[in-house]
């Protein structure tokens, strides 16, 4: 009895983690802006022509989306690095 | 046990104590009712059971603690995460305006470099003609690479 008592004494003082029961903590995932989620259009191709200003005028264009589209990865970057560091902040 | 989450801490709190002073004053009692003649043969059975009583609230007031502390981790962690998905939202509405800006820049000179192109078209299309094979040089380094054709 004594031996029992003594049991019990001592699995009480533990403080057993009965009610502990794990919670999670409900995290959204950061949205993205709408300008990232577009996609990068195909480069345009010049139509049969022997004046070069037309040429220039697609290989501007073309020069053009590229640099949108460049913008659009290196924000992406910087929006993953940004989402990543605010995400483990939280501890 | 995941239903005691629902039970206000308060409630939770005085059921324990309860439980435990319970035991206390039953084992208490337990000696008083050997001087109480019709008492006494339930003397040893308060004692069992404000024994049991109190090793239970002693036990429960353990799990209580443990219970609030991990009530406490958690409004501290929602409250960090309510910041944090504060400073996402933040931190887009930041980079959205960013990036509309440069899109914006890189089409305003993309259109600038256009006019430019329209003001001297004459003078380059005298001076050079295009063969076109390099014209279908330039649309085969255009095409996607894998893209069906």
């Amino acid at each position: 009895m004594k031996n029992l008592l003594l049991a019990l004494a001592i699995l009480s003082l533990t403080g057993c983690a009965m009610f502990e029961t794990p919670t999670p903590v409900k995290r959204n995932f950061p949205s993205v802006p709408n300008e990232l989620m577009e996609a990068c259009p195909d480069l345009k191709k010049t139509e049969p022509t022997e004046k070069l200003s037309e040429v220039l005028k697609v290989v501007v264009d073309n020069y053009g989306q590229y640099h949108e589209c460049k913008i659009k990865v290196d924000t992406w970057v910087e929006w993953y690095n940004t989402q990543k560091n605010i995400f483990e902040s939280v501890k | 046990m995941w239903m005691l989450s629902f039970v206000p801490d308060a409630v939770l709190y005085f059921v324990v104590i309860g439980i435990m002073f319970s035991g206390i004053a039953l084992y208490a009692l337990s000696f008083f009712t050997r001087f109480i003649p019709p008492l006494i043969p339930y003397s040893g059975i308060a004692r069992i059971l404000g024994t049991i009583l109190l090793v239970g609230g002693i036990y429960f007031y353990g799990s209580y603690s443990t219970e609030m502390e991990w009530r406490s981790k958690v409004a501290e962690l929602e409250a960090k995460v309510a910041i944090a998905e504060q400073q996402s939202t933040e931190a887009n509405v930041k980079i959205q305006t960013v990036v509309k800006e440069k899109i914006k820049y890189v089409k305003e000179t993309r259109v600038v470099i256009q006019e430019h192109i329209k003001t001297v078209e004459a003078k380059i299309d005298s001076i050079c003609k295009v063969a076109p094979e390099a014209v279908d040089i330039l649309n085969e380094a255009a095409a996607t690479p894998g893209a069906k054709k």
